[in-house]
């Protein structure tokens, strides 16, 4: 694994600027547009090559639907998208299909992610039947080939989802997601389905396949001690925009974020003398509707360092340390270059919460 | 016993098998635990190792067919549940023994208030009037958390969030006060800020109102912070029981040294590479004849292949069903 802070020679792959995916809510027999839902509301940010971005919130911050419409299964409202160069968030369906190759994705139920009806050898070679001209010997060399690396016993090539387990499940989509050699790979809760002793199996599949075909991955996650295991860099969203967005190590140990602070704080930790010591960050209230966000920053609501110029004044999400983002009032006065304050005040207010 | 107090609640051989079409399912086998009062039990295991399907057998929620309660005892307040009528049952269900499910939102019925279904057992069970119900409720939620309790009494389910849902499916637990509260998975659902919020009102309702609590989870994290004991469940058998404390310092069978092995953890030192518990777990087709954990065991030996390991005592209160001693690194003596 690359684990590397990302420097300043290295390709970007992924490069995401403004992007905003709002679904529009209707009323009324015309369907006429009395709102949107903002599940994604301007989000920036680049994923260098063979490198994982972690992309870790809550249930509805939008952390799927960013993974769908950076691959163009949506429609995005604003904001551009490029990977490995090319423009994915305004091409056309034709030129889109041609670029499937090198992006793919790996759902989060294997359940209702394969079709039932297909054995594992059709559905991992369909995408070999779309996009490549392959005869049918060397189609099932291919099957038979990505089935070894994933893990599968290749006897097994003409069997049906339903007779597997859901880890063995996960390998098949992650097998259907390789076919094609993709660059980049869209993982979105990949493991979530999954029992504690499979989750590790599939996490350190994932792994190895990235050190040995060079892979990028965007892996989307509400488990951030997995996330802190497979990222190397990770973004924390919250109601449809990221707040945080740092080097693995750094995030973990010294998060400046406020939300950042109360969801490493929130993980419960699997030992009874650090869980009888601990002070936890408890927050207040429920996450507002990203149909109305509220007015100023969007964690204002149940932020406990909240300020008054939070409630007007939506802060920018900027750099505060080199290859340290935020978006906070806190750091209002930290310059781009000035890290170290910030740093040591971060690390103050953790070492308080945890 | 350690402390020699009476247990209100206890188990011994339980035995469920599930009748399918494709033949008997061994869900539980001769399951054997006990609850003190004003303890909170912890219970751990994997998907299909049986630990809901325990729980639901004692207090006959399981439908049957195709659940078959075969053998064991279920001793509560100095009856056996298990031979009781099914009406009698129902009294204890909802007076004495409390349960709150996983899934807040299929749980509670859409169609009537949160009020509604707050007071109907209050009703039921303790003969209260509307007024005195109603009063009641009020309070239930004010001791759950759930602020305006007033207004929201006249609420639906769907108006609450997730996290304010398994509220009130607490408050719906608490409700007669019972004696035992069963609790399955109740935080999986829910994010884990939404989680911290729960954890922090159990810790604090057990202050205050001191019931014996058994807790489902497959979440380790969330054991170390609450439980006092912990018993460990693979393959629809308890494979270890220990107290918290002892159980995260000196687990000693195999499957529970590598379940903890297996969790990345938030704080501390990164690992490189998890650790992985290589294959898969055990169909329950037959009686357990071996050692459930053998084929994915590092340790596994002969005898394992062909005994199930009864579980020995290690130290006070605390003993495993393994052949295999940490200690010497061989076959226990």
């Amino acid at each position: 694994m690359l684990d590397a802070a990302p420097t300043p020679g290295r390709k970007k792959l992924v490069e995401v600027a403004g992007l905003k995916m709002y679904f529009p809510i209707t009323a009324g027999i015309f369907r006429t547009r009395v709102g949107d839902v903002k599940a994604v509301d301007n989000v920036s940010f680049d994923i260098y090559e063979g490198e994982t971005l972690g992309l870790v919130g809550e249930s509805g911050c939008g952390k799927s639907t960013c993974g769908r419409v950076i691959l163009r299964l949506y429609d995005p409202t604003a904001g551009s998208i490029r990977i490995d160069g090319r423009e994915i968030g305004t091409s056309s369906q034709s030129d889109l299909r041609t670029m499937r190759p090198t992006m793919q994705m790996v759902f989060q139920d294997p359940q209702a992610s394969l079709n039932p009806r297909m054995t594992v050898a059709a559905i991992i070679g369909e995408p070999l039947s779309e996009h490549t001209t392959l005869s049918k010997a060397e189609k099932l060399a291919r099957i038979y080939e990505l089935m070894d690396q994933v893990g599968l016993n290749r006897n097994f090539a003409n069997r049906y989802p339903h007779e597997f387990s859901g880890g063995q499940r996960q390998r098949i989509g992650i097998a259907r997601a390789l076919a094609l050699n993709p660059k980049f790979i869209v993982c979105d809760e990949p493991i979530a389905a999954l029992d504690v002793s499979i989750q590790a199996q599939v996490v350190n599949l994932l792994e190895e396949l990235q050190d040995r075909l060079g892979l990028t991955y965007l892996f989307i996650s509400h488990d951030l001690s997995m996330v802190r295991h497979i990222a190397d860099r990770v973004a924390v969203m919250y109601l449809g925009q990221i707040v945080e967005l740092a080097p693995r190590d750094d995030l973990y140990a010294t998060p400046l974020h406020p939300y950042t602070q109360a969801l490493l704080s929130a993980v419960p930790e699997p030992d009874p003398d650090v869980e009888t010591e601990r002070r936890r960050i408890i927050l207040t209230g429920d996450v507002p509707s990203p149909a109305n966000p509220p007015e100023g920053c969007n964690f204002c609501t149940r932020c406990p360092k909240v300020m008054e110029i939070c409630k007007t004044v939506e802060p920018a999400f900027r750099e505060v340390e080199p290859g340290r983002y935020t978006a906070c009032h806190l750091y209002d006065d930290t310059k781009t270059t000035a890290g170290q304050t910030a740093a040591s005040e971060a690390s103050k207010s953790t070492q308080q919460g945890v | 016993m350690p402390d020699g107090a009476m247990p209100v609640l206890d188990v011994k051989g339980l035995k469920t098998v599930f009748r399918t079409r494709g033949g008997e399912v061994h869900a539980v086998n001769s399951v054997s635990f006990d609850l003190k009062p004003g303890e909170l039990l912890g219970v751990v295991g994997e998907s299909g190792s049986g630990k809901s399907v325990t729980m639901m057998s004692l207090i006959g929620l399981l439908p049957s067919p195709p659940a078959d309660v075969r053998e064991g005892q279920v001793l509560f307040g100095g009856e056996d549940l298990l031979k009781c009528s099914p009406e009698h049952l129902r009294e204890v269900r909802g007076a004495d023994i409390g349960f709150i499910f996983q899934d807040p939102m299929t749980s509670l019925n859409p169609v009537f208030t949160v009020g509604y279904q707050i007071m109907e057992p209050l009703r039921k069970h303790m003969g209260l009037d509307k007024a005195g119900a109603k009063k009641r409720a009020r309070e239930l939620l004010d001791l759950v958390g759930i602020s305006d309790a007033e207004r929201r009494l006249n609420d639906y389910p769907h108006q609450f969030s997730g996290g304010m849902r398994q509220r009130v499916m607490i408050a719906i637990a608490l409700a007669c006060d019972p004696k035992v509260l069963i609790a399955d998975e109740p935080t999986t659902a829910l994010d884990v800020t939404i989680q911290a919020q729960i954890l922090e009102l159990v810790r604090d309702i057990r202050q205050k109102l001191g019931m014996a609590i058994v807790w489902i989870t497959h979440d380790l994290g969330v054991i170390a912070g609450i439980a006092d004991r912990v018993i460990v469940m693979y393959g629809g058998q308890i494979v270890e029981q220990a107290p918290a404390r002892e159980l995260f310092h000196n687990p000693r069978h195999p499957y529970t040294r590598a379940l903890l092995r297996t969790i990345p953890s938030v704080r501390g030192e990164r690992a490189e590479k998890l650790n992985v518990i290589e294959g898969q777990p055990p169909i329950l087709t037959a009686a357990p004849a071996a050692c459930a954990f053998r084929r994915r065991c590092p340790h596994a030996f002969e005898r394992c292949e062909r005994e199930n390991p009864l579980r020995h005592p290690i130290g006070p209160g605390h003993d495993a069903a393994c052949f295999w001693d940490p200690e010497t690194g061989g076959a226990r003596a």
